[in-house]
């Protein structure tokens, strides 16, 4: 399936997406802190990630992938690098909120 | 050494640099390794169906070939290096950005 890495990366975000508006987390206070957190490593995992497909340490199966590529890279491995940030930062708070619970 | 293997944990080593230059200290933390521990068992499936597919293929020549069900060990250090520098400027950013939720709790109010 064309779509799979798609699918992945959307079956990855929904639950977090979703309970990142919960009003016991504060994810969404500040726009510059969730922004800055994901975009400023964006660019050094990108180029790492670019620079390593070149040189052949890892390949893109293109059985599943949509076509749609940003330099060497699918579409879909440019957007893995902010999903997964953003799933990592709402299992972050979460852990965090848990544990204040417990006190 | 193997070009991957290198380059993954130079990134591991760089993003804790990053956490101790930032002064956010988590890797002290014992709610942070909790939090790899999650981290850790997600990374499985989502890296785990990618590697199985699979999705994404390796050059052989360039990692130890050691792998934990079909994932490279290098994949845990990128995955760990990527995670770890956006939870330390998004801890950095909680203290120059938000006010603290609870008084005593990690960041100062300014």
């Amino acid at each position: 399936m064309k779509i799979e890495y798609s699918l992945i990366l959307a079956i990855a975000l929904a639950g977090p997406l979703v309970l990142s508006f919960s009003k016991e987390l504060t994810i969404y206070r500040s726009a510059r802190r969730l922004l800055l957190s994901v975009a400023l490593p964006l660019p050094v995992f990108l180029a790492w990630d670019m620079i390593v497909t070149a040189r052949g340490h890892w390949s893109f199966n293109s059985s599943y992938v949509i076509g749609v590529y940003v330099g060497n890279l699918p579409l879909e491995e440019v957007l893995f690098f902010v999903v997964i940030p953003f799933c990592a930062i709402f299992t972050w708070e979460s852990v965090k909120y848990f544990l204040r619970e417990k006190r | 050494m193997k070009e991957y293997t290198l380059l993954a944990v130079l990134g591991a080593v760089a993003a804790v640099a990053l956490d101790l230059l930032l002064r956010t200290y988590l890797v002290r933390q014992l709610r942070f390794w909790i939090f790899w521990g999650v981290m850790g068992f997600m990374t499985f499936i989502i890296n785990g169906y990618l590697t199985w597919r699979p999705i994404v293929e390796y050059g052989e020549s360039f990692c130890l070939g050691v792998r934990i069900f079909t994932i490279p060990v290098e994949d845990f250090l990128f995955g760990f290096a990527l995670i770890t520098s956006n939870i330390v400027l998004w801890e950095y950013f909680t203290r120059r950005f938000c006010v603290p939720e609870r008084p005593g709790q990690a960041g100062s109010k300014r």
